[in-house]
């Protein structure tokens, strides 16, 4: 006998989305203020390049410096002004959507009726899932059309490296919202009722927010150990800024030559050190958190040359630091390969949970 | 035909259900009666597949169901006690979408869908089921049930939230399923509800099953006499004299003495009905508490007393 529920379930998941109200309310803010937002970029996109189209047009000797701000602005600027309002708004739809699936079957016992029908455990599960994963996709494809849609409208049209970007930011913030969406699922299958289920999720939404910024305060000083004491003795001798003067005595006549100061060099290597171990567990903490991924990724894919600042810019070689070509989706990628992770982590546990559930 | 070979459902090591072996035909109408606790609800949802049995089988025609659920749950049709539904949909949205879930093609499932809504009384109920009374759910629950015109129907306190017109058409409608052929299981906690619409009855006691036969057989096994106590529903046309007898222990009046609850030792019925004619005063009912027996024929047979 043939089980038709996977795609039953999940046919009925997506239509209950598109016909809840708390979904459309949400999506409509989402959706409003995605326009307010391109809106924005756009404007400010519009006279950044005249700025720029004016440095052009002046007939001068003079050498531009070159560097952030001053090369021609990118079309992905636009979607920096959507991209922090659309974290937080994300991951309160995902929590919205998914937070009382299998909760709120269980509060009205038509769990119990549905699973006395012909359908594998498994295909309520994966059928909720699925229809979620559907109506989330449509939401952002509709989403992505009117942003478009809004840069044809002011004539804008991207360029294919632009345009593979924003498809890439796109998939990310889907990604994003998913990972909360699977998480208020997995939430669902563990709370009694619905309003457990989101306190249940709030909670752990609120904790992967904040982690990275708790784990940066004293915290981080209890992982990887204080930094190293400032050579106070080297900095007030006339060794100062890290070099001693000495004087040759075979030659004459006298030559004063500058030598690297061994302590400021010793604390230059360790403060080195620490700050690269420090950044090693910002950077393992920030994949722990849904949002603090995508904000990396909108930065690095939506900011022109945040790439290239990050990865060339030491904490102390600020002057003089250089811009390189960066592959900034090889940057990304350790986030999006986390992005991948949370909702497949999270469905997996729900999978696992609704298979062992009592129902009685 | 519903088989159960010793099946026995245990949580935490205590079994709800205990090896439990019996047999019911094809066509039959049976009832499982037991108070609450008795393991009614576990034993039906090991049939419908939707607990396993931690030993022992039961099977639908033959196919067991821990094996093979999803074909057991095309042969039958369940309505458990606390009915549920998805509250945010119409009652023909509910059945359509449980309609697909058995693959149903839309014609029929329009086709089945109307006819199931009119047999329960709901065709052209207009609003989503968030809005339905306990009893209108009910009902739905048992349109349901009928939804892929099962061979076997499984039902669990049918009558629970049904009022008296809800219930006849129950009655109606298990009776027609019975004349197609269709073996129903009732599962109540109500015996007189029981012994009105099923042609077997079996009593579960402790997981266990104490007696089967029909409801003639059983009663008959249960002494009368056994009763400490009766009581005895009188409703009157005029005011009724106040009764003594020997074996009378309380009588309550009520209505200015139109109703009365005799509290006796024994049967004293004919005793009062003597009274009553000598005060010619015209009897309206005068009955025993059925409620009082049930209670009786189900601790008879929940002390093992009256072990089939």
């Amino acid at each position: 006998m043939k089980s038709h529920g996977l795609p039953v379930i999940a046919h009925k998941e997506l239509r209950d989305h598109f016909r809840s109200k708390k979904f459309l309310l949400i999506f409509g803010i989402f959706l409003i203020i995605t326009i307010i937002g391109m809106a924005t970029g756009v404007a400010e996109y519009t006279n950044n390049l005249e700025d720029y189209n004016d440095r052009q047009s002046v007939a001068t000797d003079d050498i531009y410096p070159g560097g952030i701000g001053w090369g021609k602005p990118s079309i992905v600027t636009i979607y920096l002004g959507v991209s922090a309002l659309i974290v937080t708004l994300g991951a309160i739809l995902g929590i919205a959507m998914g937070f009382d699936l299998i909760s709120k079957e269980k509060e009205t016992k038509s769990l119990k009726i549905l699973l006395s029908h012909p359908v594998y455990r498994d295909e309520v599960i994966n059928g909720k899932a699925l229809g979620g994963l559907m109506a989330l996709a449509i939401a952002l494809g509709i989403t992505f059309i009117v942003t478009f849609a809004i840069l044809l409208i002011a004539g804008i049209v991207p360029a294919g490296d632009e345009l593979a970007k924003i498809l890439v930011y796109g998939g990310a913030v889907f990604l994003m919202i998913l990972s909360y969406f699977a998480l208020s699922l997995f939430m669902s299958t563990i709370a009694s009722d619905s309003g457990k289920a989101l306190v249940y999720t709030l909670i752990v939404f609120v904790a992967l927010m904040s982690l990275p910024m708790l784990i940066n305060g004293p915290v981080m000083n209890i992982i990887i150990g204080d930094p190293p004491e400032f050579p106070q003795e080297a900095y007030m001798s006339d060794s100062a800024f890290g070099v001693v003067a000495v004087s040759s005595a075979s030659d004459t006549p006298e030559k004063i030559i500058e030598e690297p100061n061994p302590i400021w060099e010793e604390y230059e290597r360790e403060i080195d050190e620490y700050w690269k171990k420090r950044q090693s567990v910002t950077d393992i903490i920030t994949l722990l958190s849904p949002t603090q991924n995508l904000e990396i990724i909108s930065y690095t894919l939506l900011i022109p040359d945040y790439a290239a600042i990050m990865s060339s810019v030491s904490f102390r070689a600020v002057d003089d630091y250089e811009l390189e070509d960066t592959d900034v989706f090889g940057i990304i990628i350790k986030n999006i390969i986390a992005l991948l992770a949370f909702p497949a982590l999270f469905l997996g546990c729900a999978y696992v949970r609704f298979m062992r559930m009592d129902i009685r | 035909m519903i088989t159960f070979d010793h099946l026995s459902k245990a949580y935490n090591g205590v079994y709800a259900v205990d090896d439990l072996t019996f047999e019911i035909p094809a066509g039959e109408i049976f009832g499982l009666l037991g108070p609450n606790g008795a393991g009614k609800s576990t034993t039906i949802l090991m049939l419908t597949g939707l607990i396993e049995p931690t030993a022992g089988r039961c099977l639908i025609d033959g196919v067991e169901v821990a094996k093979n659920p999803i074909a057991v749950k095309h042969r039958i049709g369940y309505m458990p006690e606390d009915v549920g539904f998805y509250t945010n949909l119409s009652a023909g949205e509910n059945l359509d979408f449980f309609a697909r879930l058995y693959g149903m093609d839309t014609a029929a499932r329009n086709s089945r869908i109307d006819e199931l809504l009119s047999l329960v009384n709901l065709d052209g109920v207009d609003k989503l089921v968030g809005g339905y009374s306990k009893g209108m759910r009910q009902r739905l629950g048992l349109a349901k049930a009928l939804l892929n015109d099962p061979a076997v129907i499984i039902l669990d306190e049918p009558t629970a939230n049904l009022d008296p017109r809800g219930v006849a058409d129950y009655r109606r409608i298990i009776r027609q399923m019975a004349a197609e052929g269709k073996t129903i299981l009732v599962s109540s906690h109500i015996l007189s509800e029981v012994s009105l619409v099923c042609s077997s009855i079996g009593v579960l006691s402790q997981g266990r099953l104490e007696a089967r036969g029909t409801w003639k057989e059983l009663t008959q096994t249960f002494d009368a006499t056994r009763l400490e106590e009766v009581k005895i529903l009188v409703e009157t046309r005029d005011p009724m004299p106040e009764f003594s007898h020997p074996d009378l222990i309380a009588a309550e009046y009520t209505n200015e003495n139109r109703e009365a609850v005799i509290t006796a030792r024994s049967d004293i019925r004919d005793a009062i009905a003597e009274t009553l004619r000598d005060e010619g005063v015209l009897i309206r009912q005068l009955s025993f508490d059925r409620t009082t027996i049930e209670e009786s024929i189900l601790s008879y047979y929940h002390s093992g007393e009256g072990q089939a």
